[in-house]
């Protein structure tokens, strides 16, 4: 099966859609304005740098989460359109398979969760990379495994929230009510389900805490990768008396993240397969 | 000795039908469309025809009955069969932010085309000049122009198009019949959705008519216009007269046409017919054998009541200039 063609023409579309620009321009804004204010105390307090490689903990911290969150916003845009112009029904009259259609689509899941990421750690490695030029050395190398495996988590946490992105578009073929439920689902919806559940069937706690939303959070707190990071969190909550970060295997969670996105890709497959364009 | 090629159908369907809940949208329709043939599929609105193109185009899954395209049944074959077909369903559907040029490079990257054959097909019909302009800014007619130009990218051997004339202009009419006669003389084989009757008839060569997801009939434009003649009466009071033509034994089905009544006799015999009328206090002042029309066939098949708005008459013969008359849309299936 081929799908360049079909993938070139998610490019094509995706340079083109002013959509796609406002989203990506409105976190780089965001990133800009988060980390430039780091940026320039730290040049007002050199006692407190804004340097590589301590920095990271900064540029990769839970604003990581909105670029996810844009990017999930950007893919229901980006496939739900084609339902209500109905440019789905016709690029299968145009020759191409649902397989393909499906598949192009889902390619884009990957591709927009690492643009995001992408545009966060550049823009904010730069900003940090700038500081570090004003401030004594830090210690180690600019980005090393602890950095690496931090986006290696996000990425699958943007795959995740993509797919629940995917799932939404594919199956309700409309950009505002999908995203209305993405949004309900992401910021409630699971909660309140996990909180309902939980309390009518006590056993069934343990399992409720890998429901998706949950289970993908959890691969984006960053101290969970960096054990300096993860060591001055500690410090930090016994110094201001607030209980300590959990810590927890990310490899259990990476493993039940990569579940769900098979499922949520499989399922929203099978969904568009069954019904008429 | 050698054996004459028998080409297979370009489509062939046997007992299609399309269930939506309760609503029946295709009922067992089978048809066939030969190569080179400009198919008319003729039907009101509602009649089952978009959903039929959806069925072959694969978007719609049938809930019984089975089809061919150029021969092939299986899925694999359908697809590539697919290949082979350019088509166009109900509105245009393109990309509003991006422009008629790059909405055509997602067709012809899907068909493995390239710049020229883009060019080429915006060339064919006269969008050149507006190629950069975003589909949002277009108008309807500009929209269907470049459905069209989508539908040749890649020059498919089956063109498929769904009611082409919606939202043209007369000029606009005009133009798209002359490319799908342009086409139809290259040997391509057309399948034209539409309820217009005035454009079937003058387009196509072969016609099936649907209503209510049924096929009613299928053959020639040529074979089914001229197998029967029709009376063409004139007199003072139309109403009276085509209830007094109702009333005559030799009448199958009478309805006023234009400026006339139009029926048709079982025997032909006009001059019992004007002994009839004399009888009942009724002197025409026209009475002549017409050729059948389309849609005096159409009312035939399905039964419909032909009033005023159903008549081709002289509106007809104008063609799309003369389709609004008195408010309503000559020539168009009510």
């Amino acid at each position: 099966m081929n799908v360049s063609a079909p993938f070139r023409n998610e490019m094509l579309k995706m340079w083109k859609r002013p959509a796609a620009w406002v989203t990506l321009g409105l976190f780089t804004f965001i990133t800009l304005a988060d980390l430039g204010r780091e940026f320039f105390e730290a040049r007002k307090d050199p006692t407190d740098p804004f340097a590589l490689p301590e920095a990271w903990v900064q540029v990769l911290g839970e604003e990581v989460m909105i670029g996810l969150i844009f990017g999930s916003v950007l893919l229901i845009l980006l496939i739900a359109a084609e339902f209500s112009w109905r440019t789905a029904r016709q690029n299968v009259i145009d020759g191409l398979s649902k397989t393909q259609w499906f598949t192009a689509k889902a390619l884009l899941v990957p591709f927009v969760a690492a643009l995001f990421l992408a545009e966060r750690t550049l823009v904010g490695g730069a900003l940090a990379w700038a500081g570090s030029q004003n401030a004594a050395a830090g210690s180690g190398p600019l980005m090393g495994l602890a950095q690496w495996s931090a986006l290696g988590g996000f990425f699958v946490a943007g795959l995740g929230y993509g797919s629940l992105a995917l799932a939404a578009a594919t199956a309700i073929r409309s950009s505002g009510p999908a995203m209305a439920v993405w949004f309900a689902w992401f910021a409630f919806g699971e909660r309140l389900i996990a909180g309902t559940l939980g309390w009518l069937f006590e056993g069934l706690k343990p399992a409720l805490r890998f429901l998706p939303v949950a289970t993908f959070s959890k691969l984006t707190d960053y101290v969970q990768y960096d054990p300096v990071a993860y060591r001055r969190a500690v410090e930090w909550a016994s110094e201001h008396e607030s209980g300590a970060p959990e810590l927890y295997d990310p490899g259990v969670y990476l493993l039940v993240s990569a579940l769900w996105i098979l499922v949520l890709v499989a399922a929203s497959y099978g969904w568009f397969r069954r019904h008429d364009l | 000795m050698i054996q004459p090629r028998s080409d297979p159908p370009v489509i062939e369907t046997h007992d299609l039908s399309k269930r939506f809940g309760r609503t029946v949208a295709v009922d067992g329709a089978s048809f066939r469309v030969e190569r080179g043939q400009v198919f008319g599929f003729l039907g009101p609105n509602g009649a089952g025809k978009t959903t039929t193109i959806g069925l072959l185009l694969g978007i719609i899954t049938p809930t019984s009955g089975t089809f061919r395209l150029f021969g092939g049944a299986g899925p694999a074959e359908l697809h590539a069969a697919r290949q082979r077909i350019g088509a166009t369903l109900e509105y245009p559907n393109f990309y509003p932010y991006l422009s008629g040029r790059d909405n055509l490079r997602i067709a012809a990257n899907v068909k493995g085309m390239g710049r020229r054959d883009i060019d080429e097909a915006l060339d064919l019909v006269g969008l050149a000049r507006r190629a950069k302009s975003k589909f949002k800014t277009y108008s309807l007619g500009m929209k269907q122009r470049l459905a069209l130009a989508a539908t040749m990218l890649g020059d498919p051997e089956l063109i498929i198009l769904d009611e082409p004339a919606n939202g043209l202009d007369p000029k606009g009419m005009r133009e798209t019949r002359e490319i799908i006669r342009e086409l139809g003389s290259r040997g391509k084989t057309i399948f034209l959705s539409s309820h217009l009757l005035w454009e079937v008839e003058r387009t196509c060569t072969h016609v099936a008519i649907i209503q209510r997801g049924r096929i009613m009939s299928q053959s020639s434009v040529a074979e089914i216009t001229t197998g029967t003649t029709v009376a063409g009466i004139r007199a003072a009071d139309l109403l009276s007269l085509k209830s007094t033509v109702e009333e005559y034994p030799g009448a199958v089905w009478s309805r006023i046409r234009g400026d006339r009544v139009v029926a048709e006799l079982k025997d032909g015999d006009l001059a019992a017919l004007n002994s009839f009328l004399a009888a009942r206090g009724i002197f025409a002042s026209h009475l002549a054998l017409e050729q059948r029309t389309l849609e005096d066939v159409f009312m035939e098949v399905t039964g419909a009541d032909g009033g005023p708005e159903a008549g081709t008459g002289p509106g007809a013969d104008a063609g799309p200039a003369a389709d609004e008359q008195g408010g309503h849309r000559l020539g168009e299936i009510p």
